[in-house]
């Protein structure tokens, strides 16, 4: 038995006095029950009675949150667009790819912030407005992991291009600076502003070189004494060699331009030509990568992953991939400082310049309140066929394990079910039985829902579940007395068993009311007739009555005698049989041809002599009249057969 | 994120000792030192008691929804030594049937893979188990193992549905063949594993390990794999987790998951035996997963305790 890396959580029940009682529980289909009780046989009936309540104890409660619908179900759409794409892409057209399928789940994250963000900010209930803001806070952190998460291993982005999209990351992310930067920019007279050189700063510390330039030029031409610092400041921030997209420059070739441009700041720094600005000063020692300048702007930086990109920039612009996790650890120590200990998305994201994938996997696990993150983040790296080149040997399972986990998980909503059935299919080795334990378990409230789980377990040759769901569907028709759809769906299931029972509660109804309900579907039968022989009777008796409504006699008696020489009728209806021959055997016409009429006869005789019910027959006054005209109609219609047969025509 | 999503109050007048969801949890079903069985109605985090069914004369031990296909059907064992079959029968609920054929109470019972038909098997602390068979036309078939447990027999559960051999589908009507097995925990600290052959329940195997009275034993819902796995706890502390690799059953190995401070009452697979849930002593149910490399980690512990509700997110200790 393993030790967990952490103590498993407590989830606590409210109750009271906790030392006097046990806990029983039971599993429900989608959770756990849980009750107070106290165990041993031998407190039988001795005790307080305590508690009298149960807990229904649930995980994944995050599917129910209405306005992460849309991420679930749009996810889901890229997911499936995924599975499906083209493997045969290979390389470069490959990576854009899912390059770009990473950049979807990241829309769609951020729209559900902004969906988030809306509700947040209409609401009036504070309680509300907590957890959406909460809501906002968790979304934009799993955005801000998948986009590194993105640029690492998914892109892969190598040395030069790194720094870039780590810029462009840090400026998306931290924003707690907007709202300076917009109050200056938008004042009447921005230099005057007294946050304007913060502002100069931030632009800076983030590389955004015009933007800045732009903003110091207002400055000079405030104030004209500066005019010569400017000058060469701007110079410098000007020439600064950046990485560039267009491939135009090798990385060696950016390296050298770098480093004798770092060398000129270093000299103008050591001349003194600032020292009369400490604004400009401090912006120079920024620009020469000085790491207690930089650190002493703290609080623009907010976080430490944006002051390891601006180390990164001033000091290291071709920085390697690998080489992140030493800037990484260092950065996070110098900027917290001692002060404050890291927090789970700190650690999340160290693991992740660390390039330790299954680590940042782990961990969001253990932090993020349900699986969609880490299963739709997983199956994408996966298909970048990251997972398997870490050489741990459930790396192709842990796919499998959190689709499997994040589906299930599904399963207990009322409509999302429907998209676990998609996830479950792309799971080759447990997905399919997952999806026949948890299909049964949904509620059949409705015909229209018992009939979309039944398509989708055709669809996947579930035979069993289709049978289950049928039968389940049967029965419940047959308690609310609704014979004809009772009888559908025995068909449907193919349960002989049960087709034979509603076939004898039609007849018995038809006995005691004297005609059919749900004519349609008996004379509609066809093959299916033949699932039982108590079915194909009550086909067969429905015709001979159709035959008999269209007068079509002959046709009827035939029918009639058959269905008991060849016993297709059950014994105890015999008797119904033959009194339903009385009124053909009484029409004007002869129906029944001699040797019919004996073979009735002899039916008759069957039926009274030595059989089932012949105490019955006896007891019963209507019995013993009913065989009494019988006897007496059918020996008439032989009389009159006889002379009919024997008459030779035209004497 | 584990929280409480409802809390039912069942007004039970005594002491709770089972409390179970029906197939598609919508329903409630619990039973009490009170004797009575309620049912409630529990969809979309509501409670409407449904039914309030009397007819044992004794503390109520558990409770077993049968598989919807055979209709709402409810079973439900005592201290009284009866074994009681409800129905909902027109919209009401009703006794179906009685067994009396116990000589002391019944502490189990447990109903069979809704491929075999309608069969609920019973232990009982004269040592017997029983297994009720409905026969059609509310009539029932009784089978009784004597002395299955020498003292007594605490537990019954059914091994999931397998049919042997070819998965081609069997022609309409005719029931494949399936070999049925159930497991069976008793005061003489034995897990045994029954067979039926030949319309006969055989004593297949005995499973030694527990050294005090074997309180529970479940066996796990099947998930394609060749293997078997049957969990069992006892009164000596220790929950053991038993799996079979062959085919034929013979060769059960126990795996210790762990030995709890006290007695260990309860446990239980989720429903696609990814979970094993087990209620010891110290009033926690404990929940544990297996890893993928085959040991087991407790991811989550649920307690009784004072004042609100603290949800705290749930770890997974899934890569070691």
């Amino acid at each position: 038995m393993e030790e967990p890396d952490t103590e498993p959580p407590l989830v606590v029940v409210p109750g009271a006095d906790p030392s006097a009682r046990q806990l029983c529980f039971a599993w429900g289909p989608a959770e756990v029950l849980v009750c107070e009780t106290r165990f041993g046989r031998a407190d039988a009936g001795e005790g307080a009675p305590g508690s009298s309540r149960v807990f229904v104890v649930r995980r994944d409660q995050d599917i129910y949150i209405q306005t992460l619908r849309k991420l679930f179900n749009e996810s889901h759409g890229i997911f499936m667009g995924l599975q499906r794409s083209e493997e045969e892409l290979a390389g470069k057209s490959r990576k854009a790819q899912l390059v770009q399928v990473s950049k979807n789940y990241r829309s769609v994250i951020r729209a559900c912030m902004e969906d988030m963000h809306q509700a947040a900010v209409s609401t009036r209930d504070p309680a509300l407005q907590g957890q959406y803001s909460t809501q906002v806070s968790i979304l934009s952190a799993m955005e801000l992991i998948w986009n590194l998460c993105e640029i690492l291993f998914v892109e892969a982005a190598a040395a030069g291009l790194l720094l870039l999209r780590l810029l462009d990351w840090v400026r998306l992310h931290v924003c707690d600076v907007d709202s300076m930067v917009r109050e200056v920019l938008s004042s009447e007279n921005p230099s005057k502003h007294k946050l304007f050189w913060n502002v100069v700063d931030v632009f800076v510390l983030q590389g955004r070189m015009d933007e800045a330039r732009h903003l110091l030029s207002k400055e000079v031409t405030a104030n004209p004494t500066s005019m010569n610092m400017y000058k060469i400041l701007d110079d410098l921030m000007k020439k600064m060699p950046m990485p560039s997209l267009g491939n135009t420059q090798t990385l060696t070739e950016l390296e050298l331009k770098w480093q004798h441009w770092h060398e000129e700041c270093q000299r103008f720094l050591q001349d003194g030509t600032f020292a009369s600005n400490p604004h400009m000063e401090s912006i120079c020692k920024i620009l020469v990568g000085d790491e207690d300048a930089i650190l002493e702007k703290k609080e623009l930086m907010t976080t430490w992953y944006h002051f390891l990109v601006t180390r990164l920039l001033y000091s290291h612009p071709t920085v390697k991939p690998m080489e992140l996790r030493f800037y990484a650890q260092s950065s996070m120590d110098l900027f917290l400082g001692g002060e404050s200990s890291p927090e789970p998305l700190d650690m999340i994201l160290m693991a992740a310049f660390e390039f330790e994938m299954h680590q940042v996997i782990k961990e969001c696990s253990i932090v993020l309140s349900n699986w969609w993150f880490v299963a739709h983040l997983t199956d994408l790296l996966d298909h970048c066929k990251l997972l398997q080149s870490h050489n741990l040997y459930f790396g192709s399972n842990m796919r499998e394990f959190l689709l499997l986990e994040y589906a299930s998980g599904l399963f207990s909503h009322h409509s999302l079910w429907q998209l676990g059935v998609d996830y479950f299919d792309h799971c080759p080795e447990f997905g399919r039985v997952y999806l026949e334990l948890h299909i049964e378990r949904i509620p059949l409230n409705t015909e229209q829902k018992a009939l979309k789980v039944l398509r989708i377990c055709e669809q996947r040759q579930m035979h069993e579940q289709v049978r289950s769901i049928c039968k389940i569907m049967a029965m419940k028709a047959l308690r609310n007395n609704r014979l004809g759809s009772a009888l559908s769906w025995s068909i449907r299931a193919k349960d002989a068993a049960f087709a034979t029972l509603i076939s004898d509660r039609f007849l018995k109804d038809y006995c005691e009311r004297g005609c059919f309900s749900d004519l349609d579907l008996i004379d509609n039968l066809g093959p299916s007739m033949l699932l039982s022989d108590r079915l194909t009777f009550l086909g067969k008796y429905r015709e001979f009555h159709r035959l008999y409504g269209e007068k079509r006699f002959p046709e009827a008696a035939r029918l009639l005698l058959t269905l008991m020489t060849a016993h297709i009728a059950p014994c105890s209806f015999w008797m119904t049989l033959l009194t339903d021959a009385l009124p053909l055997l009484e029409q004007k016409e002869i129906i029944f041809s001699a040797e019919q009429t004996y073979e009735l006869m002899r039916c008759l005789e069957d039926l009274t002599a030595g059989n089932v019910d012949k105490q019955k027959f006896q007891e019963d006054d209507v019995e013993t009249t009913k065989v009494e005209m019988l006897r007496l109609a059918l020996a008439r219609n032989l009389a009159r057969v006889i002379v009919k047969e024997g008459t030779v025509e035209g004497s | 994120m584990v929280s409480v999503i409802n809390t039912v109050d069942t007004s039970h007048e005594d002491m709770i000792h089972d409390a179970q969801m029906d197939y598609y949890g919508t329903r409630l079903a619990t039973c009490s030192s009170d004797r009575s069985v309620k049912i409630f109605d529990v969809r979309n985090g509501g409670q409407i008691l449904i039914a309030d069914l009397r007819g044992h004369e004794g503390p109520v031990w558990q409770v077993a929804w049968a598989h919807p296909m055979y209709g709402n059907i409810l079973a439900s064992c005592s201290y009284d030594r009866k074994v009681i079959i409800w129905k909902e029968e027109n919209g009401t609920w009703e006794k179906t049937y009685e067994y009396t054929g116990h000589d002391s109470s019944v502490n189990s019972v447990c109903w069979a893979p809704h491929d075999y038909g309608l069969i609920l098997a019973c232990g009982s602390s004269d040592g017997a188990i029983s297994l009720l068979s409905y026969t059609g036309d509310g009539q029932w078939e009784v089978k009784k193992i004597s002395n299955a447990h020498t003292i007594g027999c605490n537990a019954v559960s059914w091994a999931p549905a397998v049919v042997p051999g070819s998965l081609i589908e069997q022609p309409s009507g005719q029931k494949p063949n399936y070999v049925k097995r159930f497991a069976s925990g008793g005061c003489d600290n034995l897990v045994k594993i029954w067979k039926e052959e030949d319309s006969q329940w055989k004593e297949e195997q005995k499973l030694e390990a527990h050294s005090d009275w074997v309180r529970d034993v479940a066996w796990a819902p099947s998930i394609g794999l060749p293997t078997s796995t049957i969990a069992s706890c006892s009164q000596d502390g220790r929950v053991f987790i038993w799996t079979c690799d062959d085919a034929s059953g013979n060769s059960w190995s126990p795996k210790l998951l762990h030995k709890f401070n006290d007695v260990v009452w309860h446990v239980s697979w989720s429903i696609t035996a990814n979970i094993l849930a087990v209620s010891g002593g110290d009033n926690k149910v404990t929940l544990w997963k297996e890893s993928v490399d085959g040991l087991w980690a407790c991811i989550s512990d649920v307690n009784k305790g004072q004042g609100g509700v603290s949800a705290v997110t749930e770890g997974q200790q899934n890569e070691q």
